[in-house]
């Protein structure tokens, strides 16, 4: 015997099939995973989250599902030849034919009995559930099961599935384990401790636990919205130092790792106040527009007068709170973004309020919406380890290279605590319905200092425009608004 | 006798297998490359699914429309680009610039695609920057949801860069699917 067969013993796996009997362990792992979270009522994600399913008919006992909905979940683009009651669906390299009266299905290059055979009914063509068995797998495919007990078909996109975290704690590390069929995709999106999100591009079908054990450094984790796969965001202890994104492709798992102590190998959060109260000594405040640019205009109200007439009252009010205040523009001038950005920069702006009323097209839109810089991983970054090009060893310092059009970016968690103790101040004061969307505006490009763009109203609303275009409630909205300003120096 | 009861058996265990068999290979039969062409008359039908602004301005709504699909991706982007102008059969409202339309779209080897759009969109653009922001995020929900080989979009007009749109927010760098909710 050589040596290399002595390694294939019974009971052992030959070395060569190793990688390939991990993956399909890990397949047959996430698909039973699937399948608990699918079967069990409390672990069914709500409407609107987890994988789309379509529906199973019954026709004469048998389970059919509709071409259309077939079609739909699988991207595919339908075909019929009606003189000889054919359909095809292409998807990418694949196709598929079914003929009507006809129990065979034509995969690609092999036949298929489906046992029962595809019907036409109200006028259109149904195909039997076996055929979820047949469909072949691979990256172009989005997977289908078929869930007896809730009679659909369930749709695993291509993009795959991500599995319930698994939690490892020690008093230095706290680890999340995600089962995730695409690890290479997942990303680290807001670095921000309160706001901390992880995207995947697999759909999330597990479940979250509600209440994190004494050592761990994740306070709370939810499901967020996200584009296309899934997305959560993560409550971060105070006491996290640096975090970590391990993709392991072969095990199929992300690992998101958060150390007390950081250092070496791990990724810094996005920079934070101290407690206590914020040093605010100089305010910005930018009246938006200007000039030939009017803004939203709406019964004959223009932006740009609002943005002035309200930028004035706030100046009073803040002034009132001990800070000096810097407006942008003072008359009539349309300004250039980088304009603004230079007098908040010069002045060396402790905040920098961009003051805008919106417009919707339709009327039913009202209230009030900020933007606050994301914090983001910044695109195009680059770190620079020092020591590395002079041979020396890799030290600690590392230099993080940003875009000065991106620099607010690191002004993000305190821009973000100004936005919400702003919009939070308008809520009370019954101003809303408030937004807040984490989006860099053109008015904050190159601005070094925290700061938000805030729509203070919708001119494009009946009930808003009256309200601001009245003297009182334009002091009311810029009293309120101070508040705002107030609650965020306090640090509450 | 044992001899006859034994043939007899023997021959009733080969016709069971010859059937058994016979039953099995019909379940899968090889059969000849389909030609998806020669099976297809005229174009294809596939459901595409467009992007809207919620009447109050809070989020995008989608919606599916069967269209007939084109060939090349200059004619799919340019059939979005038409469907939402033509605004929503739905609850949605159409928040991209009337009369905007594809002039010509570039697909890189990264997934990059450069849209360059008719004037309209920027010159027929009103509103703040709710409309702004659902604008841009109706159109690049739109390409991302139906063009699975583009990862991001960069948005020129009139074959120009185009800064902004309404002024509020950039538009100056590719745009990522994953940044538009």
């Amino acid at each position: 015997m050589t040596p290399g067969a002595a390694e294939t013993g019974p009971g052992s796996v030959p070395p060569m099939s190793r990688p390939h009997f991990r993956r399909a362990m890990a397949a047959f792992v996430l698909v039973a995973l699937a399948f608990l979270a699918l079967g069990a009522d409390w672990r069914t994600p709500p409407p609107g989250e987890g994988p789309e399913t379509i529906p199973v008919q019954r026709i004469d006992g048998e389970g059919y599902v509709a071409v259309n909905d077939l079609a739909r979940i699988l991207d595919a683009t339908k075909f019929w030849r009606a003189d000889v009651r054919k359909l095809v669906l292409r998807v990418g390299p694949h196709t598929m034919v079914f003929t009507v009266g006809n129990p065979f299905v034509l995969v690609d290059d092999a036949t298929y009995w489906l046992g029962v055979p595809v019907r036409s009914k109200g006028g259109e063509v149904h195909v039997p559930v076996a055929l979820v068995d047949s469909l072949p797998v691979d990256s172009t495919l989005a997977r289908l099961i078929y869930d007896g007990r809730r009679n659909r078909v369930v749709v695993l996109p291509a993009s795959g599935i991500v599995g319930s975290p698994r939690f490892t704690l020690t008093e230095e590390v706290t680890r999340l384990v995600f089962p995730a069929e695409r690890a290479d995709e997942a990303v680290v999106v807001t670095r921000a401790r309160a706001h901390f999100r992880v995207r995947f591009s697999g759909v999330f079908i597990g479940a979250l636990p509600d209440s994190m054990p004494a050592p761990s450094l994740v306070r709370a984790i939810r499901p967020i919205a996200s584009a296309g796969g899934s997305a959560f965001e993560l409550a971060v202890d105070p006491g996290a130092r640096g975090y970590r994104l391990l993709q392991d492709v072969d095990a199929r798992r992300v690992t998101l790792e958060l150390s007390r102590s950081g250092g070496e190998g791990y990724e810094e959060f996005a920079p934070q106040d101290p407690k206590g109260e914020r040093r605010l000594h100089v305010i910005v405040i930018d009246p938006g527009h200007g000039g030939g640019d009017a803004g939203v205009v709406s019964s004959e109200v223009a932006e740009k007068d609002l943005t002035l007439t309200l930028a004035r009252l706030l100046e009073a009010e803040l002034e009132g709170q001990g800070v000096r205040v810097v407006l942008t523009r003072s008359d009539d001038l349309d300004l250039a973004p980088e304009a603004r950005a230079e007098i908040a920069n010069r002045v060396g702006a402790d905040l920098m309020i961009s003051l805008h009323f919106d417009g919707y097209v339709d009327p039913r839109a009202r209230g009030a919406t900020a933007y606050s810089p994301p914090a983001s991983v910044a695109e195009g970054r680059s770190r620079l380890e020092a020591g590395t090009a002079s041979g020396a060893p890799a030290a600690a310092s590392r230099v993080t290279l940003l875009p000065w059009r991106d620099v607010s970016t690191r002004h993000a968690v305190q821009s973000r605590a100004l936005a919400e103790a702003v919009l939070s101040s308008l809520e009370l004061r019954g101003l809303g319905p408030t937004r807040l969307r984490e989006h860099l505006p053109c008015e904050l490009l190159g601005v070094n200092a925290p700061g938000i763009l805030l729509e203070c109203a919708t001119l494009t609303a009946s009930q808003d425009r009256e309200r601001v275009t009245q003297e009182a409630g334009l002091k009311q909205l810029a009293a309120t608004m101070a508040q705002g300003v107030a609650a965020y120096r306090r640090n509450e | 006798m044992k001899m006859r009861r034994a043939l007899i058996g023997l021959l009733v265990i080969a016709m069971l297998a010859w059937l058994g068999w016979h039953s099995w290979r019909g379940r899968t039969v090889p059969a000849k490359p389909v030609s998806a062409a020669a099976d297809s008359a005229g174009a294809g039908v596939k459901a595409i699914r467009l992007f809207f602004g919620a009447a109050n301005g809070d989020s995008l709504v989608s919606e599916l429309r069967e269209m007939v699909e084109p060939s090349s991706l200059h004619d799919r982007v340019t059939m979005l680009v038409r469907e939402l102008d033509r605004g929503p059969r739905g609850r949605g409202v159409a928040v991209l610039p009337a009369g905007t339309s594809v002039i010509h779209v570039y697909l890189d080897d990264r997934g990059l695609l450069t849209l360059d759009l008719s004037g309209a969109f920027r010159q027929r653009f009103r509103g703040g920057s709710t409309a702004e922001y659902l604008a841009v995020a109706s159109l690049v929900r739109t390409l991302g949801a139906n063009l699975p080989e583009v990862e991001r979009v960069l948005v020129v007009c009139a074959g120009r860069p185009l800064a902004t749109l309404g002024g509020h927010l950039p538009l100056d760098r590719p745009l990522d699917f994953s940044d538009w909710l």
